[in-house]
């Protein structure tokens, strides 16, 4: 019959042998030899305790573990944590003004603006502007940076990119009106 | 009477006698919130820190240190390391207390979260793997006393080296099996193994332990 394996070295040193494995161990001294020495090693690891610390370290490390997870965000996460008022009222504001913008410039008009009929296309853009204008008239800059409206780095510029020939043109123009105005 | 009356008339000295004069201190709110957390379960506990009340995760902490303490101790075999692997276990069990399903007790949720930040921290900071000296030094049976004391701490100081320089799933092996009574299944599913492979780990753990500290059959 073969050796026992190192499960089965184990299950004996456990006491929880098979009991058709049981009938070589009790024949074989190798395997028996083994189980005293495993059971030996165990035994010294078993004796030895680890340092008790300092009492005060205890509550040291409760210390520690607060002061870190007091600047942790709360436990909570997934879709609870979002459900609240503090982020919910920046990104609905935000939505409402990516919705007025979708409303002001569709795809159509910022693809190929130049298809478009020029005096049409003023009204229309005037309309828009005028939509977007009430939409977002009362919402000044403090009013965004305290609900939470930030701008990312290299946003603006990558704004500005995106925007077709006519809207970089009156941009350029808005801003020069607003310069004129500022020195005057 | 309002609180601050309350208090003041607390140090007024009782001139007449017969008189019994009991002073109320007020409680402070935050000791108040960790002692009316301390009869919970820990399940209530989880869930008021998920909710975000730190002080019920305090008395988490207050419950499970010691343990978890034990658990890092044994594998880095010194105090500085393991508090700060006990402190980055317990930060660790916060951010993903979510995740908790409740699916097995606390404690052995705990028990992995700190091994596998042992593991992590053993990984990157392997302890000196240098053969233990022998055990002979160790055998005079005639030292009494204080020296005896103090030569059964130094080898149990030998004893947890060797063990903290085993090879890392051996030694998370070793050590919940012996140290903290978890059985094989609990400890394969701790380090995602199977029970035979943890059978084979504490088997090779101890055989590598007795060739570290030198002993002989």
């Amino acid at each position: 019959m073969t050796h026992l394996t190192p499960d089965e070295l184990i299950d004996a040193v456990e006491g929880t042998i098979d009991e058709a494995r049981q009938p070589h161990l009790d024949t074989c001294d190798v395997c028996r030899q083994q189980v005293a020495d495993l059971a030996s090693v165990l035994g010294e690891a078993l004796a030895v305790a680890v340092p008790e610390p300092s009492p005060l370290f205890w509550e040291h490390l409760s210390q520690r573990v607060r002061t870190v997870i007091a600047a942790e965000p709360p436990a909570a996460g997934g879709w609870g944590s979002w459900l609240r008022w503090p982020v919910l009222a920046p990104i609905a504001a935000l939505a409402l003004i990516v919705m007025a913008l979708a409303v002001a410039f569709p795809r159509e008009a910022r693809i190929a603006p130049e298809v478009a009929t020029g005096e049409a296309s003023d009204t229309t853009l005037d309309d828009r502007f005028t939509l977007v204008a009430d939409l977002v008239g009362d919402f000044d800059w403090e009013t965004a940076v305290s609900a939470g409206l930030t701008v990312a780095p290299g946003a603006a510029d990558r704004a500005v990119l995106e925007l077709t020939a006519l809207e970089q043109q009156e941009l350029t123009r808005l801003l020069q009106a607003e310069l004129t105005r500022a020195k005057s | 009477m309002t609180h601050g009356s309350a208090v003041r008339n607390a140090w007024v000295p009782a001139v007449s006698t017969g008189w019994t004069v009991t002073v109320v201190r007020p409680i402070a709110p935050e000791t108040a919130a960790v002692t009316s957390f301390d009869g919970m379960d820990d399940a209530s506990l989880i869930a008021a820190s998920i909710e975000g009340r730190r002080d019920a995760f305090d008395v988490i902490v207050e419950r499970h240190r010691r343990t978890v303490y034990q658990v890092c101790y044994r594998f880095v075999s010194n105090h500085e390391d393991a508090s700060d692997l006990s402190q980055e276990s317990f930060v660790r069990a916060w951010r993903g207390l979510k995740t908790f399903k409740g699916q097995s007790a606390l404690s052995t949720w705990l028990y992995r979260i700190a091994v596998n930040v042992c593991l992590n921290r053993v990984s990157v900071k392997t302890p000196p793997t240098d053969p233990i000296e022998s055990w002979d030094r160790f055998e005079d049976t005639r030292v009494e006393g204080a020296q005896a004391a103090l030569l059964r701490e130094e080898r149990a100081a030998t004893v947890r080296k060797a063990i903290a320089s085993l090879p890392k799933k051996q030694r998370a092996t070793l050590i919940l099996r012996t140290y903290h009574d978890l059985s094989h299944q609990q400890i394969a599913d701790i380090l995602g193994s199977s029970v035979g492979a943890t059978k084979a780990n504490f088997f090779h753990a101890l055989a590598n332990l007795k060739k570290l500290l030198g002993s002989e059959p």
